[in-house]
Parts: structure tokens; sequence; C-alpha cells
């Protein structure tokens, strides 16, 4: 089952996507969703119970902000555990992926 | 599914939350709905985009009960991330649950039994040196204290190694709905 496979694969990105997003600048959840939703196929429903876990283990705070148009929203922006735990996965996923691409390139 | 259907099928889903949790979770469904009309799409986009609301109360219950255990060390959080996990539906749990009822009822035993222990040392303490014992009023004094300090301290013992099995069996549930169960549409 070629779908099952895409589908692990994406859940095991997803909180890594997530916070590859915020390591570049804060963002708000329909932000986050919309461009998640494009690029992996995600629901975007999905969106808000991974903020909460990230939330409550610590790796992003929220704050709120004044939206030009309508009321104020909420921001997300990586803590410091946050940038030390993307930096470490980061890693870990150049490393497996790069290992994963060097044997699907030989087995061509 | 219009904005208004899509919240009502996520509060029934949330239902026994604490009220602060539902609100917090509707506030952002609501905003997401907003700000895609903002982006000019319709109501029913949005909800197709956002997915099953039931699915979505299920995996916002669990975040929920599970981050009450970790806050506060009590039976009934036990009990709610217990069934938080159970109502994610992997089906390991299913295995699971009879080894789980197992390892519940023979601590619950060991309990009781340091439990009745207690009072048994207090009824001696209490008691004994009046009832003319072997070695003296002084030794059913000792016996007595010696019980109840014994008791407690399996209780304490008990306590922790109770909180370390929830912890393992939170641990497992987290592992099995952020492999199994979670994020992603199929």
């Amino acid at each position: 089952m070629p779908e099952a496979i895409e589908i692990q694969l994406k859940k095991g990105a997803l909180e890594l996507c997530v916070l590859a997003l915020l390591s570049q600048h804060d963002s708000y959840a329909y932000d986050i969703a919309s461009r998640l939703a494009d690029s992996i196929g995600m629901g975007e429903g999905t969106i808000y119970p991974l903020m909460r876990r990230l939330q409550a283990d610590g790796l992003v705070e929220t704050y709120l902000e004044e939206s030009p148009s309508g009321p104020s929203r909420k921001y997300y922006r990586l803590s410091d555990a946050g940038r030390r735990t993307f930096t470490s996965q980061q890693a870990a996923w150049k490393s497996f992926s790069g290992a994963v691409d060097q044997i699907l390139g030989g087995a061509q | 599914m219009t904005r208004q259907a899509f919240i009502a099928r996520l509060r029934e889903g949330l239902r026994g939350l604490p009220l602060q949790a539902i609100e917090e979770a509707v506030a952002d469904y609501e905003a997401h709905f907003a700000d895609g009309a903002t982006a000019g799409r319709s109501e029913a986009e949005v909800a197709q985009a956002l997915g099953d609301p039931d699915r979505l109360a299920r995996e916002l219950r669990a975040e929920s009960s599970l981050s009450r255990w970790r806050d506060e060390r009590s039976p009934s959080a036990a009990a709610g991330a217990v069934f938080a996990v159970l109502g994610l539906g992997a089906i390991d749990i299913l295995v699971l649950l009879p080894i789980l009822m197992g390892v519940a009822a023979t601590l619950i035993g060991f309990i009781v039994a340091a439990v009745v222990c207690f009072f048994a040392g207090a009824v001696v303490f209490a008691a004994g040196p009046f009832l003319d014992p072997p070695g003296g009023p002084l030794a059913a004094v000792f016996l007595g204290i010696g019980l109840m300090a014994g008791s407690a301290s399996g209780g304490a013992l008990l306590t922790i190694i109770s909180i370390g099995l929830m912890n393992a069996l939170v641990w497992y549930g987290r592992l099995h709905y952020r492999l199994l169960k979670p994020a992603l549409q199929s």
C-alpha cells in the first residue's frame, strides 16, 4: 500500500515541519495550517491538537497580537527548548533522509 | 458542513472537559473559520479542510487529559488519562487492557493490605498495653509503632510505583497515538 507508507512518512515529519516554520518567524495557526496543508497535504484541523501538545511540552509559547483586520490573533513562537529540539530533530532527519536517499539512488 | 454544525459537533465531542479547555478549543476553530472567510473560502470548504470534528475532539480530549495527569497526580486525573488513551482506540490497548487490569488489581490489593496493617498497628498501639501482652506493655507500644511505620512506608512505596506505572502507560499511549492514529487525514 503506497498510500499507507506516505501517510506514515508525513506523520513523522509534521511536528518537525511546524518547528521549522516557527524557527523562521512567529506565526499563527491558520497560517501554519494552510502552508502545511498545501505542501504536505495534512488536514488543517489537526494543527490545533498538535500546537496544544507542543505548548504542553514547552516547545512553543503563545502571545496575542493585534490583527489589522478584526480581533487579536494568537501567535506562536519557539521557546528555547523548542529551538534546541528543532536543531536536534533537524540533524537527525537530515542524516536519516540522506542515508535513505543514498540507498534509493543506488537501487535505481 | 456549516461552521455552526462543525462547532456543535466539536462541543459535543469535548463535553466533560473543563469549561475553559472547551472554550479555548472552540475559539481556535472559530478563529480558523474567520481567517478562512477573510481568505475568501466558504464555510463548507473550511470545514472540509479541517477534517472530522469528532476525531479532532478525541485528540484534543486526550491531549487535555494527559497534560492534566502531568500537572496533577490525583486518582481522577489518572482515570481521565487512562480513558483518554483508551478513547484514541489504538488496537494495542485492547491487548494491554487485561495486563493493566491484573496490575491494577494487584496494586489495589497491596494498598488495601497496607491500610489494614496501618490500622491494626494503631489498635495494637492503643489497646495493646492494657491487654497484658507477652513482653510487657512497652513491647506492644513498639510493635504498634513498628506496624504503622512499616505500612506507611509500604504505602508510600506503592504510591511511587503506581505513579511510575501510570507514566509508563501515558508514554505508551502517546507514542502509539503519534504513530498510529494521529494527525493526518488518509
